[in-house]
């Protein structure tokens, strides 16, 4: 079945993927065994004419935990909110490479945007809950799938408040502005209307930089309690926290995907000298 | 490779996303529809304006082409410098109608400029006062203020022109009368106060702590750091706001239709401000009601708006360029 | 020293900014509160019960009772004053006099005719009360009282002979009787100043009372209801009890103007006359033929104006005004809005978008005469084709267009990034995301914006001048196409009030209350734009 009659599909065209370059140093050791969600591969985005990601390669594995480390301006960032294409807002971006989500190109025109970013779900730096209500908060997005029916948001609503461990601090103002809540609890609310659309990945962007360590170690807690249902990407500062949550990590640098691999090896014996000095605090 | 791999995660993932990331071909044909469709809908609303501008300047000079471009070429010309040099406004003699409007012009500049010699000063300074000086709370206080100030109805200060200070200055100040220059210039200057404000002190406010800190770090006084760095940084700024101020006296009709007196004629000795003056706008709206249409009269006053029309537009693109430079110096470049 | 030199200055400039924002204030209450305050006398007064004489007409409303009542109540003080008047211009209105006269002989002769009375005896009695009414006519002319009385003796002479009682002539005779008193007490030589002066006095009463409870009531609405107001009241009180008078200065040696009462025992015009007594009962019964009492036309605002607007409210006006804000929104708002959403969503950073920019300033800034020409050399020409309200509704809201644009662009624009993003990634599209987050988060912005051009349209005069705005055009017919009828508006009445009705010039409280109720319209709509805007930012706060 040939898709989009009308448009080209850029992604695709022959000669913009470099399909025979060698696998990179960043090439983990240990490829991964288990059932991949997410694969990159080359790929890169630009700014304008500026690269935020080069070249990047590499494969996430489907329920797992993976960390994304790397100093302040390094593109973790970008890659992360390429993977749901939160990049589009942004005027005068392109990639290039290829970058899969569950067999599709995402940066494909054939992309089902909608479907997409609902299955990919995204928690963002800063908590940003709408100024609505919790209520309506959560309901947005099944709202948006179609769900009408009370019995079933209410439902719903509690689900997700109770697997976001908010439920018992909110239960009774559901119907209060959602801005009146704390910053930690602002964030777990975010985290809950992710939830409610049933993503099968979800992507965090420093979902901690805001919070006081409290609010912090709820938030890990709950990232430990989510995985395995869900795929998470978790991209921090805090080298402390991927250790603490994650079961692989990739090491960023410079807009290049420098090391990759599992968590406790990779903290313990890096292989590329810049990760030994990240990790070590020798620069960031 | 690239086949592969989607094939590899397609089949790892299958499991997972229940709703497909692919378009179907109906929904990619549909979303492509409606968002060509929205962008054309939103795009050709927004060029509302410009189709409103350009219909504008398309009826105002339609109109007054008949009066400049009459008979030979040689007598165009004519009525064109009669119109622009010559100060007799008699466009209502049956035999002999003259139609110098320089007078008018003349009375226009000179009711916007006398606004403007009051209204710079005290708006700069104002602005100054709100972005340097005032407390927050006072701040807070003051920006009601203004936009009141700038919120009166023009025909409300026009009332107020004529009711109670054209009889003040009657009556206290002994003018032989109430509307004139001075009248028109002052009400004028209140109403193009707020504009003046409101862009001066985004200009002043837009120069940042840095700047200030400086300067204050070098030891300078709040009316050194004022006048010496922060106002010359901000200057395009400003100049915008004057110009902004300007258009809103020039194009303001009711205040010198009302308060103006209407006397077409050019002050002499030019300062004296107790004297009546006419302005371009006011003799449009003081005419235009009992003129029969397609005269040259009614021309003439079509010709009056191109010229106001002009003007106005010129300044805007003046005050575009300074906004421009403005931001772009704002901006560090 | 130079330090010194150098902080006096700073102080100075300190200073000097600080007077500017007074000044500014200054302004804004050296306007304010005149306005507002003779505006106010329009709407709360001492209404006195012509008021509510002309109200019960006019509007139809009071209780009639109780109305009825206080004119009875008022009607007494009255009448002692007009039996004053009338015994007094017996002797000096001596044309009123004759023509009574005349009319009496001319009634007599038809009297005699009527019944049937013999030709001789007719001539007779027909020559001798024309003799009576020469005689009396004599006297009326004559300006020597002793003539005068022999003129009035002769008169009675006819009198005691009997032959006229239970006839028209027994009239004549009660004039002759009344003249007699009156001439006691005036200086007949001074005659035609009183006949002046009377009919000054007169028309005050006029002013005061309204038309006497015997006369017929007058064509003219405005003449039919004496000083409705207080103060009006007063106003006239003191016309009618001061002049101004040529007298000889203190030291004797030139004559200087000065005002006096007309009761003045050594300058008025009326002292040593029999008229003295009314202008003292005058001012003193005054709140009693009037009963003034404090009164809150709240429906000043609603009410029709007759004639002109001379009695009534502004409810035309306000019902115009209204009518051409909201059909101008209507056109408006929508375009405006999606305007806006296409420049922040949208558009890119291209030519074409600046064109759209610049266009949109320009816009915004050409006059607002120019709107009104193009008003009418476009939608009324092309469009409605003829100025009505539809027409000057469109005029208007071309002119709020850039406003709505620009005060919009800034809300959408100054809604966080982070709403977009949290949209989009729980799956809103661009167009849902907008609808359903960002609009949302930017309504009271862009509800601020329309609030504020709602109340730049209802002020705005020079754009609906041509189109279809007229000083006192009637209320619109709703049955038929009142989109194409002209309409008053307060902006324009404003205008008109002030300059171009001379009617309204008797009547000042109007002017001022006409602008006072847009001024108040424009204020009230500016203090909900700001409070939207606060409890915005409040929420915005999460408060």
């Amino acid at each position: 079945m040939e898709l989009t009659p009308i448009r080209k599909r850029a992604a695709l065209q022959p000669g913009k993927i470099r399909l025979n370059s060698p696998p990179s140093a960043a090439a983990e050791e240990t490829p991964c065994t288990q059932k991949t969600i997410i694969g990159a591969r080359d790929f890169t985005f630009y700014y304008g004419s500026k690269a935020g990601v080069e070249n990047i390669t590499m494969d996430i594995e489907v329920g797992s935990v993976t960390a994304i480390i790397g100093p302040s301006g390094c593109g973790k960032s970008t890659f992360l909110r390429s993977i749901n294409r939160m990049n589009d807002l942004i005027p005068q971006t392109r990639t290039e490479g290829l970058l899969s989500v569950g067999g599709q190109d995402v940066y494909d025109k054939s992309t089902n945007l909608v479907n997409l970013r609902q299955q990919v779900g995204m928690v963002f730096q800063r908590p940003n809950p709408f100024a609505k209500s919790i209520y309506d908060n959560i309901t947005y997005g099944p709202k948006l799938q179609g769900i009408r029916s009370k019995a079933k948001l209410n439902a719903l609503v509690e689900k997700c408040l109770k697997d976001a461990a908010l439920w018992d601090e909110v239960k009774d103002d559901l119907h209060k502005s959602a801005l009146a809540l704390s910053g930690g609890q602002q964030q777990r609310l975010c985290i809950a209307r992710t939830l409610a659309t049933k993503p099968r990945v979800v992507l965090m962007d420093e979902p901690c930089s805001a919070l006081d360590p409290l609010a912090t170690a709820r938030i890990e807690d709950l990232i430990e309690e989510l995985k395995g249902t869900y795929t998470i990407v978790i991209v921090t500062h805090n080298m402390q926290q991927a250790a603490r949550v994650s079961k692989r990590t990739a090491f960023f640098c410079l807009g290049k995907l420098i090391e990759y691999g599992q968590t406790d090896k990779l903290f313990t014996n890096p292989q590329e000298k810049s990760t030994e000095d990240y990790i070590t605090g020798r620069f960031g | 490779m690239t086949e592969s791999l989607l094939q590899r995660d397609k089949n790892d993932a299958a499991v997972e996303f229940s709703r497909p990331l692919r378009l179907s071909v109906t929904e990619d044909l549909r979303g492509f529809l409606a968002e060509k469709i929205g962008h054309a809908t939103l795009f050709s609303i927004t060029f509302l304006s410009v189709l409103a501008v350009m219909a504008i300047f398309y009826f105002v000079i339609q109109e007054s082409v008949p009066f400049i471009f009459k008979g030979s070429f040689g007598e165009s010309i004519g009525r064109l410098t009669e119109f622009l040099t010559r100060t007799g406004w008699y466009p209502q003699s049956h035999d002999n109608p003259e139609y110098g409007a320089l007078s008018i012009i003349v009375g226009s500049l000179y009711v916007t400029l006398g606004a403007l010699v009051v209204a710079v000063p005290v708006g700069v300074l104002a602005a100054v006062f709100l972005s340097d000086i005032a407390p927050f709370s006072l701040r807070q206080i003051c920006k009601p203020i203004i936009e009141i100030l700038a919120a009166i109805p023009s025909v409300a200060y026009g009332v107020f022109a004529v009711m109670i200070v054209a009889p003040w200055m009657q009556n206290t100040l002994g003018f032989t009368t109430g509307t004139n220059a001075l009248n028109a210039s002052l009400i004028l200057s209140i109403m193009a106060l707020p504009t003046i404000i409101s862009v001066a002190e985004d200009a002043l406010s837009a120069v940042g702590r840095e700047v200030r800190e400086a300067s204050y770090g070098l030891g300078a006084t709040r009316a050194e750091t004022m006048l010496k760095v922060v106002i010359p940084a901000s200057h395009s700024g400003i100049v915008a706001a004057i110009i902004l101020g300007m258009m809103r006296a020039i194009g303001e009709t009711m205040v010198v239709w009302m308060a103006s007196g209407n006397a077409s004629r050019i002050p002499s000795p030019w300062w004296d401000l107790s004297q009546s003056v006419r302005t371009l706008t006011a003799t449009i709206a003081g005419e235009l009601g009992e003129v029969p249409k397609n005269t040259d009269h009614f021309h003439v006053l079509f010709m009056i708006a191109l010229l106001l029309l002009l003007f106005t537009f010129g300044l805007n693109m003046v005050s575009e360029f300074f906004m421009a430079r403005f931001k772009k110096k704002s901006r560090g470049l | 020293m130079q330090t010194q030199l150098r902080q006096a200055l700073n102080h100075l400039f300190t200073l000097s900014c600080g007077a500017s924002v007074v000044l500014l204030v200054a302004a804004l209450l050296l306007f304010l509160i005149p306005m507002l305050k003779k505006g106010a006398v329009a709407v709360l007064f001492r209404g006195t019960v012509e008021f509510r004489k002309m109200q019960a007409e006019q509007f139809d409303r009071g209780n009639e009772e109780a109305l009825q009542k206080e004119i009875e109540q008022t009607a007494q003080s009255r009448q002692e004053i007009y039996a004053i008047l009338d015994q007094f211009s017996r002797g000096i209105d001596t044309e009123k006099l004759t023509d009574e006269v005349k009319g009496l002989y001319r009634d007599y002769g038809d009297e005699l005719r009527y019944k049937d009375t013999p030709k001789e005896q007719y001539t007779k009695l027909r020559s001798q009360a024309k003799i009576i009414r020469n005689h009396l006519l004599d006297a009326f002319e004559s300006i020597d009282k002793t003539e005068i009385n022999e003129y009035l003796d002769a008169v009675k002479v006819f009198e005691k002979g009997n032959s006229f009682s239970g006839t028209t002539v027994e009239k004549m005779f009660a004039v002759a009787d009344g003249f007699q008193k009156t001439i006691q007490h005036v200086d007949l030589s001074r005659r035609g100043e009183y006949a002046e002066e009377l009919s000054v006095v007169k028309e005050e009463l006029y002013n005061l009372f309204g038309p006497r409870p015997e006369e017929k009531t007058p064509q003219l609405a405005m003449r039919r209801f004496g000083a409705t107001r207080w103060d009006v009241a007063q106003k006239h009180l003191s016309f009618l009890l001061w002049q101004e008078k040529w007298v000889r200065s203190d030291d004797g040696q030139s004559m200087v103007s000065r005002k006096v009462r007309r009761d003045d025992p050594q300058y008025g015009s009326f002292s040593g006359t029999s008229l003295l007594p009314l202008f003292t009962l005058v001012e003193e019964t005054l709140d009693i033929s009037l009963k003034p009492r404090f009164t809150f036309y709240w429906q000043y605002f609603i009410d029709d104006s007759t004639p002109g607007h001379y009695f009534g409210g502004v409810g035309p006006e306000v019902l115009g005004t209204l009518m051409l804000t909201m059909l101008a929104m209507c056109f408006a708002v929508g375009p405006g809005v999606l305007s806006a959403a296409y420049l922040v969503e949208y558009a890119g950073d291209n030519l074409i978008v600046k064109i759209i920019r610049i266009c949109i300033n320009t816009l915004a800034g050409v006059p607002s005469i120019v709107y009104g020409l193009f008003g009418m050399a476009f939608f009324v020409t092309y469009v409605t084709r003829h100025p009505g309200i539809l027409s000057a509704a469109m005029t208007l809201a071309l002119l709020v267009l850039p406003v709505i644009i620009r005060a919009s662009e800034e809300a959408i624009r100054a809604v966080p990034q982070t709403y977009r993003e949290a949209a989009m990634g729980l799956g809103a599209g661009k167009f849902r995301s907008f609808i359903t987050v960002t609009l949302p988060a930017a309504g009271p912005g862009i509800l601020t914006g329309i609030i504020l051009s709602l109340g730049r349209a209802a002020g705005e005069t020079a754009p609906i001048l041509f189109a279809g705005a007229a000083a006192l055009a009637p209320i619109p017919d709703f049955g038929g196409k009142w989109w194409l009828q002209e309409t008053r508006a307060l902006s324009y009445g404003c205008y008109d009030i002030t300059v171009g009705d001379k009617l309204a010039m008797m009547v000042p409280h109007k002017q001022f209350g006409m602008v006072m109720t847009l001024v108040m319209l424009v204020l009230c709509l500016n203090i909900v734009a700001i409070f939207v805007r606060s409890r915005m930012s409040k929420k915005l706060r999460g408060a």
